[in-house]
């Protein structure tokens, strides 16, 4: 099959490919950008594990085409990190043991990123609506919460990174 | 498995995508959210030679009040139907609905039209190329016998969409547009009830819009779904109720199941069964006989048979309760 | 625990930021110049003879470099020395659908794929056994010719005298239990890359390395060696970051050494990766079990004897299956006092894939039918369900009478716990119409006693190297898959070394660069290679004391090493005490609800803290150029220094191996059950019921777990809230559907493991009896909670709506059938023919997969045609 050029903007730079149409935006991201922070974790678009942001909301590279992805805003795990930092919500799943195994958890960071971006301070019962998107097979799930709660915190103070600062917990 | 090689066309205008169609029709499939169809591709359900993406067709997007009632465009995803204050306000069951397909992720890619549209499912059809080897195929695809009922000609996949049910409650229909003409139809004439051919679709032809009568706004409702999880998966049998109220009275109520036969499907006699002189608990009982005497599940997916045709009578009487309750 | 500055603290893992970036690389992220994408070619058929495989048409396709069948490779292999039943690729026959056939390397993934298409093989099709009591039966086409009646393994264990301890109890309650199968659905399908060096003197190939997602890379390398016929120190494994295991990964399987065998014909590398239908046939989850159990008891409830006879469907080949139908009866020991057992075990073979080591190890199945009974005793006799375990406690230190040695044993405070947190004398039984509570416990090994190797050598070796600069590298051959290896194994190094946490370096699970360490199962990994660590530690402590104390002319004994300083232990007061930070804590993580772990003080600490501390630090050293006898401390730095100059190259090693007395009988099959300690657990679980739909929505789970000592609290918690929330998914949502041998659900939409929308608030309390040989008393936590759960969720639903369930998972249809008897409802086919409070066998899926003349190429005699 004849490839094509396709200009693919991925964490705000701009990427020339030549690819097939029928080629996945993951397999694009991670063969040919090698952005391999998107897992693959399943076939059947069930487990989440390959979440990233086009144009700002949360959709699967298992189900996308590469080819149909032109002219939108793909951000991945690796376009999360602020300034070579780590942002609230990664240094929170890393702190409250919201990631075991980490295969799970660039997607998750992904979702949590979304939630966090269009509804600051979530509910319990939203977070946990919002998680159900990805599965994970370490955690339960309990100790995202946490985190979650913590990046929350962090974020509302700014102080994302100043721990002299950080809210105890009680 | 990767996806059979094949040719992307990514149309701007409607009727650019009607004629490409018309020109490659019966070798072309169409790509909304993908939510479906990519991962039946890569099981080799489906290997056409071309794709055509309709996410540039502005024409068909968005929810539109018209002097009918509402206009929906097909490729309006899932996440938009969800958070309309306009379907909140008015066709709040169809809203419930919506928010019941898989987890918001996929509702953020899914759309409308797809989900209408959605091909059947059966656990010996929804499966990779080399697992329906081991199986022998099945009548849906590649093969000559139904597994879940062998003895016959049929195919038994189950239609296992949220939001038709509550349309064909809604009393909406289709807009369905080829190259050269347009037609209008109930939404209940667009399936047909057969597994593998299970909507009336010509290889040439879009849905592109989804009409909600004014006359069916402000319905009250309920959409009780059975599945394992909170989240992600398909229903297992569900069923959606719509109901009018006239000074207490049931003027008018609806019912639709999914996900126990190969379509969607209006329970047939509901409104002989309202308004008579028994309890409102009775007549609740007595329609959800009727509607799990309507469902034919078999063994196309987890759950037994039995199960779930018990679970449409259960979720029928509350469904019908609590909308009598609103 | 004040008594600890690293130990014992909640810290964030060390490679969190790894994880959290996407920056970390699990073996499919990685790639190597002239890469070879590896498919497999799997059988369709569930037990054939292989007559002829014709792979000329396939390599003819443009892009493949080359197609490996089993004669490429015909030595044979398994996990278990008594196993080897495996070839990586089927050499004669094909044993369950999915068995291993061919394997193309290519360009890329679509001409492997396209190959596939093009290998023509030729079968003799057999008759095919998928369910374990037809399987026992069979008298020929046994699926492996040396087993009769395809009974892999069985066992006959009787301690004390069970028909004397039957004679008196007050009451014997028997039953048969079911628990389907499962599998462990980890996040990160398998994958394998290997490649191999070209020998500069001959030119040909040379080494291989492999790296592969494994909790074993030692066995990686042993079996490679068998199947290649290559010396093991031609091969270095390397285990990258491992995207969760829980058993899954703790033997070999077959794409690890597929791989190796495509590269080496290939002479290119080949990377394989399974896709999740194919992790499931690779599967090694926990087998469908039938549980036959009897138990009397006094009228006050003490156990009076205990019998179990255990069938096992193993699928087609022996995996770990001979551990774990040991495991099945020995762990009936160890958590009670029972003075009369006996245990059949049968581990049989069917043409399903093989089941293998999953979480809880042959001990879950078992014990969900244990605890069940347990309680069903408790109301024949109207006692309390706490009180009647209570009655039964062990007295430790205790040998069991199945030979299991006991010496710490939290099990009463963990029953006290659970009681007390979920206000059990005050709720249970008074929460209304269709919810309750219910409560069972568990526990597992801390590491097998003996190794599956066979061997005396150690179970865990770690090395440390010492650095000038003062930087602590510990090698390490056990495997972080998520579980904290990579964290406790720094922390333990710290603590005993006194040092910042900072300075440890971890460089894990690489054959060619870390001693041996037999792997992450069995729970093993903080008690064995957490103590080689201490020792290690330990003896690079010595090194530094001797030279320090020279210096600071003391005896080394009179030293004490803590937060990064080296001080006389008469002179503290004297030390300057630095601000900051010493264990590396994370100062924002302070617990929340649910925490019962004692915490040390951390509110001082700070980044200001830490920063302050540095510039201490290097006033101290720059004091010290000036003044050159030190007499009250030395930094950590200068003590390295000085070991260094005194004793040359600074490096330590320790080892562990299990100790004799904890190694158990001397009877057939004794070796598999005793372990060094013992994990408990103790759980309450609140569960609701909807009696219309047979609905199970669990609440809440209180969990509390003796861990001997939490080295890291917050990893514990985790691994108790993952275990009981895995528990939680076999209970209720999680279940292999059969076919005919086809595997129904083969991916995660149909295999449900739970979302997040269902999964409960689960309150970890942790529990710590300090063990007299865990590492600072340290026990595992990982997986010995998981089996309570499955019962205490029964028990729930029990206490809820009074219905007593025999088949696990509690579906809903399962529930509502056992509701609607109960209710003299007329009756319904909800669940195929089995009634789940008697379930007598195991149910397929309905529907045929053959009709009259239709459906696949079947033997007249399999199971499949019969019906």
């Amino acid at each position: 099959m004849t490839k094509q050029l396709v200009a693919l903007r991925v964490n705000r730079r701009l990427h020339e490919l030549a690819i097939e149409s029928s080629w996945l935006l993951l397999d694009t991201l991670r063969e040919q950008l090698q952005l391999t922070g998107s897992k693959r974790g399943c076939d059947d678009s069930s487990c989440g594990a390959c979440t990233v942001l086009v144009d700002g909301i949360p959709m699967l590279a298992c189900t996308l085409l590469a080819a149909s992805c032109e002219g939108r805003e793909i951000t991945t795990i690796e376009g999360v990190t602020e300034h070579g930092a780590l942002a609230a919500i990664q240094k929170a799943y890393g702190d409250w043991g919201g990631a075991q195994c980490g295969f799970c958890t660039p997607g998750f960071i992904m979702t949590v990123k979304h939630l966090l971006a269009t509804t600051p301070k979530p509910s319990e019962e939203k977070i946990r609506e919002a998680l159900s998107s990805n599965l994970c097979r370490c955690t339960g799930y309990s100790q995202m919460y946490e985190a979650i709660k913590a990046a929350v915190e962090a974020e509302q103070k700014g102080l994302a990174g100043d721990e002299k600062n950080a809210p105890s917990r009680t | 498995m990767t996806v059979k090689p094949f040719q992307l066309l990514c149309p701007r205008e409607l009727s650019d995508a009607l004629a490409t169609l018309e020109k490659h029709s019966g070798n072309i499939r169409v790509l909304a959210g993908g939510t479906d169809l990519l991962p039946s591709m890569r099981q080799r359900l489906f290997e056409p030679e071309y794709v055509l993406d309709i996410r540039q067709l502005r024409e068909i997007q968005g929810i539109r009040l018209t002097e009918q009632g509402i206009e929906i465009g097909a490729f309006t995803t899932l996440h938009a139907i969800e958070n309309s204050d306009e379907l909140k306000r008015s066709y709040p069951l169809l809203v419930e609905a919506a928010k019941t397909v898989a987890s918001p992720v996929i509702r953020n890619m899914a759309t409308i039209g797809g989900n209408v549209c959605l091909d059947t499912r059966c656990l010996w059809y929804n499966q990779s190329l080399s697992w329906r080897k081991s199986c022998g195929f099945c009548i849906k695809k590649d093969g000559n016998i139904c597994h879940v009922a062998p003895g016959g000609t049929k195919c038994w996949a189950a239609f296992s969409a949220d939001t038709p049910p509550a349309l064909l409650c809604l009393q909406a229909e289709i807009e369905i547009r080829n190259a050269s003409s347009s037609r209008r139809v109930t939404l209940e004439k667009f399936y047909t009830g057969e597994g593998d051919n299970y909507r009336r679709l010509q290889p040439d032809e879009l849905v592109t819009h989804i009409f909600l009568p004014r006359g069916s706004a402000l319905y009250g409702g309920a959409y009780r779904k059975l599945r394992i999880r909170g989240s992600i998966d398909y229903p297992l049998a569900a069923v959606a109720v719509a109901l009018k109220r006239k000074n207490g009275d049931f003027e008018d109520l609806r019912i639709a199941i999914t996900a126990v036969n190969p379509a969607p499907l209006l329970v047939a006699g509901v409104q002989s069964l309202v308004n008579r002189a028994m309890t409102r608990e009775r007549m609740a009982e007595e329609i959800a006989e009727l509607a799990a005497r309507t469902a034919k599940p078999l063994t196309t997916s987890a759950l037994t048979p039995e199960y779930r045709r018990e679970i449409i009578r259960v979720f029928t009487k509350r469904a019908v309760l609590e909308a009598a309750a609103d | 625990m004040s008594d600890f500055s690293v130990v014992g603290k909640p810290i964030p893992m060390i490679d969190a930021a790894a994880k959290t970036t996407g920056a970390g690389k699990y073996t499919d992220d990685l790639s190597l110049p002239g890469l070879l994408i590896g498919k497999i070619l799997h059988s369709p058929h569930p037990h054939a003879r292989i007559r002829h495989i014709d792979i000329s048409r396939a390599l003819e396709l443009d892009g493949v470099v080359a197609v490996v069948t089993g004669a490429d490779a015909p030595n044979p292999y398994g996990i278990l020395p008594v196993g080897h039943d495996e070839h990586a690729l089927a050499l004669d026959k094909v044993r369950y659908v999915g068995d291993n056939l061919a394997c193309v390397a290519a360009e890329d993934s679509r001409a492997a794929e396209r190959a596939l298409e093009l290998i023509d093989v030729d079968y003799d099709i057999l008759p095919a056994y998928f369910d374990p009591e037809e399987s026992m039966k069979a008298e020929r086409d046994l699926i492996h010719e040396n087993k009769p009646h395809n009974l892999e393994k069985d066992y006959h264990h009787v301690f004390g005298n069970p028909a004397q301890g039957f004679a008196q109890a007050d009451c014997t309650v028997e039953g048969r239990f079911i628990a389907n199968e499962v599998t462990h659905a980890a996040m990160e399908p398998h994958s394998t890359l290997a490649t191999f060096d070209l020998d500069p003197v001959t030119g040909n190939i040379g080494r291989l390395t492999v790296w592969s997602s494994t909790q074993v890379p030692y066995y990686l390398q042993h079996k490679l060696s068998l199947v290649l016929d290559l010396p093991m120190s031609q091969i270095r494994v390397i285990k990258p970051l491992v995207g969760g295991g829980f058993g899954g990964k703790s033997e070999v399987i077959p794409l690890e050494i597929i791989a190796a065998i495509a590269a080496r014909k290939a002479r290119r590398p080949v990377k394989i990766t399974y896709t999740r239908e194919e992790v499931c046939w690779a599967h090694r989850g926990r087998p469908r079990t039938i549980i036959d159990l009897k138990t009397g008891a006094t009228s006050d409830g003490r156990l009076t004897a205990v019998e179990a006879r255990v069938i096992q469907d193993g699928g087609a080949y022996c995996s770990y299956g001979v551990v774990t139908i040991l495991y099945s009866g020995a762990l009936l020991g160890a958590l009670y006092d029972i003075a009369n057992l006996q245990y059949d075990g049968y581990r049989v073979l069917t043409n399903k894939p093989a089941c293998g080591a999953m979480r809880g190890h042959g001990t879950v199945n078992v014990r969900f039918a244990f605890e069940s009974q347990l309680d069903e005793i408790a109301a024949k006799l109207n006692l309390d369900p706490a009180e009647i375990r209570r009655q039964n406690l062990l007295r430790p230190p205790a040998i069991t009478v199945n030979g299991l040695r006991v010496q710490s044993y939290g099990l009463p405070e963990c029953i006290e716990k659970v009681v007390e947190r979920s206000g059990w004398a005050e709720r249970k039984g008074r929460l209304g119409k269709g919810r309750g509570l219910g409560l069972a416990c568990s526990h597992y090994v801390s590491g097998a006693a003996n190794s599956i190797i066979r061997s005396d050598m150690p179970h865990s070796t770690v090395n440390i190297k010492i650095d000038r600069d003062g930087g602590v590298v510990v090698y390490t051959g056990a495997s972080e898959i998520g579980q904290g290896s990579d964290t406790m194994t720094s922390q333990i190094a710290a603590e005993v070394l006194g040092c910042l946490l900072s300075r440890v370096k971890v460089v894990a699970a690489d054959t060619d660069l870390t001693p041996i360490d037999i792997g992450s199962y069995s729970s093993r990994v903080t008690f064995m290679a957490g103590n080689a660590t201490l020792r290690a530690a330990q003896e690079v402590k010595r090194q530094i004391a001797s030279a320090a104390a020279q210096k600071m002319g003391c005896a080394p004994e009179e030293l004490i090493f803590r937060d990064d300083l080296v001080f006389r232990r008469d002179a503290q007061r004297g030390v300057p005490r630095l601000e900051g930070e010493p264990s590396g804590e994370n100062p924002s993580r302070q617990r929340s609800r649910g925490r019962t772990h004692e915490q040390a003080n951390t509110s001082q600490a700070s980044v200001a803290g830490r920063v302050e501390g540095q510039i201490l630090r290097g006033s101290l050293q720059q004091k010290r150029k000036e003044d050159l006898t030190p007499k009250d401390f030395m930094t950590f730095e200068e003590a390295v220094v000085a070991a260094i100059d005194f004793h040359g190259a600074l490096t330590g090693t320790g080892s562990y191996a299990p100790p004799a007395a904890a190694r158990g009988g001397k009877y057939k099959g004794a070796g598999v059950g005793p372990s060094p300690a013992y994990s408990y657990s103790a759980q309450v679980a609140e569960v609701s019921v909807d009696e219309e739909t047979g609905q199970v929505t669990v609440h809440k789970v209180w969990a509390a777990h003796d861990c001997g000592r939490a080295l890291n609290p917050v990893a514990v918690e985790g691994q108790v809230i993952g275990s009981v929330w895995m528990g939680m998914g076999q209970a209720l949502t999680e279940e292999m559907i059969w076919k005919d041998g086809l595997l129904m659900n083969p991916g995660l939409l149909e295999y449900r493991s739970p979302s997040a929308a269902e999964s409960p608030q689960v309150e970890a309390i942790i529990v710590e009896s300090v063990d007299p040989e865990g590492p600072f008393g340290a026990k595992e936590c990982s997986e010995g909670a998981l089996a309570a759960t499955i019962p205490a969720i029964s028990n729930a639903i029990y206490d809820a709506v009074g219905i007593r369930l025999h088949e696990a998972p509690f579906s809903p249809e399962r529930v509502l059938a056992a509701l609607r008897a109960k209710k003299a409802a007329k009756p319904l086919n909800l669940t195929e023919g089995v009634d789940p409070t008697r379930p007598t066998r195991f149910r397929e899926h309905g529907g045929a997969l053959c009709f009259k003349q239709k459906g696949p190429e079947r033997h007249e005699l399999d199971a499949s045609r019969a019906r």
